[in-house]
């Protein structure tokens, strides 16, 4: 593998090759029982330079970026070399990662629910509190550095906050800032960013990339792994493709386009054959929303129409989460009325709302739909385990052959139907979940950020999964902070802005650029923001 | 431009993957049946090799110890159903506790029917079973904290009825034939072991029911975003867990003729737990399972009798069972962590 890297940087130049290299991988590899999630995969990083780290879900990136960070070891046989040291891979550490220099950004933001966003800030830091390990906390110092770190990365949030209470977008802003807050004077080092906007809103993402630009101006190698392919056009400078656990290519970004990028990711060339939108007007409405309020969302009216994928469009906060979850019954609205098919929806909760053929897949998937320590079949079967319960007994086999069925309708990349859930790729493990509801052929699919993670092969598929429920006679609600994705995916949609409706537009008017333009409205906190 | 492309990712995937395959079957038979294998090797090292091989492979002595452990390994099944919700319950010692105290007073000091004592006993128990499942699942308590409240507490009521006294039932009432008989040549206790075992085996891998509860384990949130009741079927863990304690300790008066203060408790419930957690160790690795579980009753109780019988002091029985019980879990913890899946 190092020779045909060799001979890429060859293509690459003559200048950028005296440029020192930032990390060095060799012939990384890593076996999981039978599966091999790397297959000598080499890598260098440049000093200044952004690079993509790309591929399929299960491709081996989380496991590549896991074992640079130390926390996950490498088979036999490999490398690391960072910050002037080489060490084995099988023998990489924290404390190696934190002495040389290299901060990383996780997939799963591992925040700690319970404690304060001061707390989570201050025990992600090198510096720690600033105080000794039995000297009291300087409460007010570790407030005021918690304040001007959220102030840099512009989030409103007092420092007080427990973390169990801010929403999945803000926890992970929160856990960037954790990694990045003493980064502005400190260029040395790697910085390595797993899928940091995959549940973030596009201005937040926009605001991240501006800053990931400007400090790899100033000399910060950069590893970023991502599925947004606008993102890789957009900042990287070179571009590494993973493709199962195999190193495929890495050249440089320039001149690549997003369907360059997706073949590939794939290894073949992906038709962008989306279903296409189009607006429905004479259907009768299946869900009729009138005067609804709950939580954030402020007199609502809206018709979902038969056949119908309405998007929900607007900003981290403007409750769209609140409206999907009042609609599947986690939660009782404080005024209004919710019609589905004509006839109230009771306040049953949300088993009645199951029982009439509503469905929804939370936006929080660690939190609100991962059974972890259980087999990716039994999280298939979750949402209707009683179909397999025959003659006294759960039918195993049934179950096994419709698990089967889902991976493979839903693309899912696994070992068998036996893999526990926690081992599966992130991409992978929000297939099935989004598997495990549309399995049901529900009436009405509520999704909340239903590509997250998911990588473009996958996502273009499940676009038509979702379009194949609609055309069979269901309709869809989509909530996505990602404008091309509702764009590519609604008939209509609905932009929220602070519990309000701000907007409609319906198919062919709807595009990326309108929806954009319609969630900041009038004056919105985000342009007032400092960058960090 | 010059790309290493596709053909990389075909080239290394078939030669070694057999390989790896078997070495990985291997690893994984040893992980799932290691605590049986080691069961095999106490009971085969004890019964030939060492000092009283005769005595320890002897019908007594065997027969011995299946009797003695029927009612820790009924108590250790009744814990499972709470734990594999995510809860403690350290309140089946205690329960049994009561319940063998209740039926003793009711037929011996109050001269009423066993029938009617037994379903003191059970209501009881039932009441207990809800005030956990009340406290944990509605009020949000946890269930550590709550359940060992409840057992202590349970535990005083039984001290105040039976002050010193050692409450005897008469040896030739039904409840102490059923106790100490063998039938078929096998303690009857064990029948009663080996129903509860199939049972809970069923309830927990073969019925909507068990996969429930395992979801409500994994991740309560998820489960009732799936639409669970989650509230409710944590309160029935605990009200069958209370329910089949309570049973146990009616089996214990039978089985030894009398109860006492000092009968149940924390001391029954201790035991109990250990075979749960060291039984999570094998047959299904990182679940609580009920074969699992009956393994580990007995590969203690076995390896016990060994070094009793050997003259070893019981300061000796205890480091074996804790350590044991690291050891085994520390082992299953580091497998996991090597291989999976
Ligand atoms: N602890 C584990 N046990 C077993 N298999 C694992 C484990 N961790 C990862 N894998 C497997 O390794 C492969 C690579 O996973 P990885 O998380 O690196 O993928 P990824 O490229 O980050 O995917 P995504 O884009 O979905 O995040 C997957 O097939 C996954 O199931
Ligand atoms: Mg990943």
């Amino acid at each position: 593998m190092g020779r045909q890297l060799t001979s890429t940087f060859h293509e690459v130049g003559q200048v950028e090759r005296e440029q020192a290299l930032a990390l060095n991988l060799t012939n990384v590899s890593k076996t999981f029982g039978v599966t091999k999630a790397l297959d000598g995969v080499s890598l260098q990083v440049r000093k200044g330079s952004i690079h993509a780290l790309l591929g399929a879900n299960g491709s081996g990136k989380s496991t590549l970026v896991k074992i640079i960070a130390g926390v996950e070891s490498a088979d036999h046989g490999s490398q690391v070399e960072a910050g002037g040291r080489t060490v084995a891979g099988h023998h990489t550490s924290p404390a190696f990662a934190r002495e040389t220099g290299i901060h990383v950004v996780h997939q799963d933001p591992a925040v700690f629910g319970h404690l304060s966003v001061a707390d989570n800030l201050a025990i992600g830091r090198a510096a720690g509190y600033d105080a000794g390990l039995v000297a009291p906390i300087r409460e007010r110092r570790v407030h005021r550095h918690t304040r001007a770190v959220l102030d840099r990365f512009g989030l409103d949030i007092d420092p007080k906050t427990p973390v169990a209470a801010l929403g999945p977008g803000a926890r992970a802003m929160l856990a960037i800032a954790r990694v990045l807050q003493d980064q502005e004077q400190d260029t040395g080092g790697v910085l390595i960013l797993d899928e940091p906007t995959a549940s973030l809103p596009s201005a937040e993402a926009d605001q991240l990339i501006a800053t990931l630009q400007r400090w790899a101006a100033a000399g910060q190698a950069i590893v970023y792994v991502t599925h947004r392919l606008d993102e890789v056009t957009r900042m990287a400078d070179t571009v590494t493709v993973l493709r199962d656990g195999a190193h495929v290519t890495t050249r440089q970004a320039a001149g690549l386009t997003e369907e360059d990028l997706v073949e590939l990711i794939v290894g073949r060339s992906v038709a962008e054959a989306f279903p296409p939108s189009r607006p429905i007007v004479d259907a009768e409405p299946l869900l009729e929303v009138r005067g609804l309020c709950s939580g954030r969302i402020q007199d609502l009216s809206f018709d979902v129409r038969r056949g119908e994928i309405l998007g929900i469009g607007g900003l981290l906060g403007s409750g769209r989460t609140t409206l999907l979850s009042t609609l599947f019954g986690v939660r009782q609205p404080a005024a209004g009325e919710i019609r589905l098919d004509g006839e109230p929806l009771a306040a049953g909760g949300i088993r009645a709302a199951i029982r009439r053929g509503i469905v929804m897949v939370p936006e929080d998937r660690s939190r609100e739909a991962a059974l972890p320590g259980l087999t990716t079949r039994e999280n298939l079967s979750a949402s209707r385990v009683s179909r397999y319960w025959r003659r006294g007994r759960l039918d195993h086999r049934l179950e096994a052959r419709e698990a089967r069925g889902s991976i493979a309708e839903f693309l899912v990349r696994v070992a068998s139907d036996a893999q526990p859930f926690h081992t599966l790729s992130g991409g992978n493990q929000q297939k099935v979940i989004l598997a495990r509801w549309l399995r049901l052929t529900p009436g009405l699919i509520l999704l909340d950020e239903p590509t997250q993670g998911v990588d473009a092969g996958a996502r273009a598929e499940i676009y038509r999964l979702v379009r194949t429920a609609v055309d069979a006679g269901a309709s869809a609600i989509v909530v996505s902070s990602d404008p091309e994705e509702l764009a590519k995916m609604a008939d209509r949609v609905l932009v929220i802005s602070r519990g309000k409706l701000s907007a409609e537009l319906t198919a062919p008017a709807v595009t990326a650029h309108r929806i954009v333009e319609a969630s900041f409205g009038s004056a919105h906190p985000h342009e007032e923001r400092e960058r960090p | 431009m010059t790309t290493t492309d596709a053909a990389v990712a075909a080239t290394s995937e078939n030669a070694p993957v057999t390989a790896a395959r078997r070495q990985h079957v291997a690893r994984s038979l040893v992980e799932r049946y290691g605590l049986v294998i080691l069961f095999v090797v106490v009971f085969v090292a004890f019964a030939s090799v060492w000092n009283y091989p005769a005595t320890f492979r002897s019908s007594d002595n065997v027969q011995q110890v299946l009797r003695s452990q029927a009612i820790p390994a009924i108590l250790a099944l009744a814990s499972i159903l709470p734990l594999v919700c995510g809860q403690f319950d350290l309140t089946v010692g205690s329960v049994a506790g009561i319940s063998a105290i209740t039926v003793a007073g009711a037929i011996t000091d109050h001269h009423l029917s066993l029938a009617l004592g037994i379903v003191l006993a059970l209501g009881i128990g039932l009441v207990i079973g809800l005030v956990n499942g009340l406290l944990v699942a509605y009020v949000g308590v946890n269930s550590l904290i709550a359940t060992l409240g409840v057992g202590i507490a349970v535990s005083g009521l039984v001290e105040w009825y039976a002050g010193g006294r050692s409450i005897l039932i008469a040896t030739t009432g039904s409840l102490a034939k059923v106790g100490s008989r063998n039938w078929f040549g096998v303690p009857s206790l064990v029948y009663f072991v080996a129903g509860f075992a199939v049972v809970f085996y069923y309830l927990l891998q073969h019925t909507p029911l068990g996969r429930y509860l395992h979801s409500i384990g994994s991740n309560a949130t998820a489960a009732h975003l799936v639409g669970l009741d989650v509230r409710r079927l944590t309160l029935l863990a605990f009200v069958v867990s209370a329910l089949v304690s309570a049973i146990a300790g009616v089996l214990y008066l039978g089985a030894i003729g009398s109860a006492s203060a000092s009968g149940g408790g924390i001391p029954l419930t201790l035991p109990a737990l250990v075979a749960v957690f060291l039984g999570a160790t094998t047959i299904k690795p990182g679940r609580f399972n009920v074969l699992g579980t009956l393994v580990a009753v007995y590969l203690l109780a076995f390896a016990l009798s060994g070094l009793s019988l050997n003259g070893v002091e019981s300061w000796v029985q205890n480091l074996v069972t804790g350590t044991g019980l690291v050891l085994a879990v520390t082992f299953s913890t580091l497998a996991a962590r090597e291989g999976s899946p």
